[in-house]
This record gives C-alpha cells, sequence and structure tokens, in this order.
C-alpha cells in the first residue's frame, strides 16, 4: 500500500494518537502496577479501542465528505455518478483512509508496549522508544511536506514530549 | 450499416479521472485506432474536453459508455465520419467569404 501526501495526513495522525495515548495509558497504569500482564493488558485494550474509535471516525467522516464533494461534481455535470469509475474510486479512498488511520494507530500502539510484551518493561524504555519514534514521524512529516526535516523532528518531538510531561505531572498531583 | 471511422465528440468531464486516463480507456475500445482529447474549458468541478475518436469500425455506443462509466458526459457529437474511406469536410465559398 502506498501512501501519497493526503494519505500522509492520517498516518501522522494515527501515529501520534496511538502512540501517546497507550504511553499515557502504560504510565498511568505502571505506577499502581508493576505487573507485566496488567500493563499489557491495559495497553492493548487501550490500543485497541483506539484503532478501532480511528479507523471507524475516519470512516464516517470520509463517506460524508467523499459524498458531499460526488453530490457537488453531480450538480456540475447535471447526471448522477452512481456505479461509475468515479464513485468507486471514491469509495475505495474511503476504505483506504479508514484503514491507514485505524492501522497506523494500532502499530503506533505497540511501540511503548513492545519492551512489556517481551517482559522488560519499564517507563523508561517505553518512553525512549516512543521519542525514537517520533523523530521518525518527524522526519516523515519533513518528507511530505517538503519542510526542514530539523523543523519538522523538533516539533513532533517537542509536542511528544509536552504531553508525556503534562501526563507525568497529572500521575504525580493524582498521587499527592 | 455503415462503419464509423471517426468521431469527435464534446465532453464534460470530472477532473479526476484525469484526461490521460479517459483517453487511454477510449483506446484501450476494440477497433479504436487513435485518441485525439483536448482541453477548452475549465471550471472548479468539470473541464470541457474535445474528443476525437478513429478506427476501422467505431462503436459509438461503447465509446459513449465508456466515457459515461469514467463520470463524463457527452454533450454534443460534433463530427462523424462513416463509409468505407474517411472524407473530410469540404470548403465551400460561404465558408470562405
Amino acid at each position: 500500500m502506498s501512501f501519497n501526501i493526503e494519505e500522509g495526513r492520517y498516518v501522522i495522525l494515527g501515529s501520534i494518537d496511538g502512540l501517546l495515548a497507550t504511553l499515557g495509558i502504560i504510565l498511568g497504569v505502571s505506577v499502581v502496577s508493576a505487573s507485566n500482564s496488567i500493563v499489557v493488558s491495559a495497553g492493548f485494550g487501550g490500543a485497541i479501542a483506539l484503532a478501532l474509535t480511528n479507523g471507524l471516525g475516519s470512516y464516517l467522516a470520509e463517506s460524508t465528505i467523499e459524498h458531499g464533494k460526488l453530490v457537488k461534481t453531480e450538480k456540475s455535470l447535471l447526471r448522477k455518478l452512481n456505479n461509475t469509475y468515479v464513485e468507486s474510486q471514491s469509495k475505495k479512498r474511503i476504505v483506504k483512509d479508514a484503514l491507514t488511520h485505524g492501522g497506523a494507530s494500532f502499530l503506533a500502539s505497540l511501540v511503548p508496549l513492545a519492551p512489556w510484551i517481551l517482559g522488560v518493561g519499564s517507563a523508561f524504555v517505553s518512553g525512549f522508544l516512543s521519542l525514537i519514534t517520533l523523530v521518525a514521524l518527524g522526519v516523515y512529516s519533513g518528507y511530505i511536506s517538503k519542510q526542514n526535516y530539523i523543523m519538522s523532528v523538533a516539533k513532533m518531538v517537542g509536542l511528544g514530549t509536552l504531553i508525556i510531561i503534562t501526563v507525568e505531572l497529572l500521575r504525580i498531583v493524582h498521587l499527592v | 450499416m455503415s462503419q464509423i471511422k471517426r468521431l469527435v465528440l464534446d465532453v464534460l468531464k470530472p477532473h479526476e479521472p484525469t484526461n490521460v486516463e479517459v483517453a487511454s480507456a477510449i483506446g484501450d475500445l476494440q477497433d479504436v485506432d487513435g485518441v485525439n482529447l483536448s482541453l477548452y474549458e475549465v471550471d472548479q468541478q468539470t473541464e470541457n474536453v474535445k474528443i476525437t475518436v478513429e478506427g476501422p469500425n467505431v462503436n459509438y455506443d461503447l465509446v459513449q459508455q465508456t466515457i459515461e462509466n469514467l463520470g463524463g458526459v457527452v454533450h454534443s457529437v460534433d463530427e462523424i465520419i462513416a463509409g468505407k474511406k474517411l472524407v473530410e469536410e469540404e470548403e465551400t465559398l460561404h465558408d470562405r467569404g
């Protein structure tokens, strides 16, 4: 499956969602329990829920937008586009976007979970792997947008770190 | 019935599929030797194109079906050459005037 610029949006959206939300779950659960199985269970539950909501959400959103575009085009052509190549391509785009968004979310969720699945889990290792993934996403973002790679990586890592710090602060506040 | 040797169609189509895809699809039809597609008007949603199709026995219904399947509409058939050979339009005194 190749990705164009439009689909890159869902790769980035889904990946950030899956990565940081799952990391947040891991950081939260690992405070109250050091048990691998509990962290993996909670993390997987979150990963699957995120993947499904992202995928279904995209499906519904894209269906709405694509249908609106088709109706607009039909109006200009003064004809219906049912059962045409145009309609079939529109449907393919909807499915591809939904699978990309949900799939990217699930795959990125596995990054912070991986050390726990392998039995060597720690909040630090999960955080470090997530950071590396954010760097990769920053490079990808720079590639798609044809902007400065360093700026893209800095933005991605900076925002991701901000989210992690916020989660940690909320965790500490809750414990206190 | 006479065999159609050339068709010139005025077609309104959406931006997608591209003109390259439309020309290729018509060019792939049976008994079509060549296609000339030229763009002469564009707006936000649609494009007006002139499509010239030549072949030993062009099937108009098939060409129309292909264009419609790709989201286009045949506005008019501007020129048809049918018969055993290609006959070009002759200029009369009236046209030269």
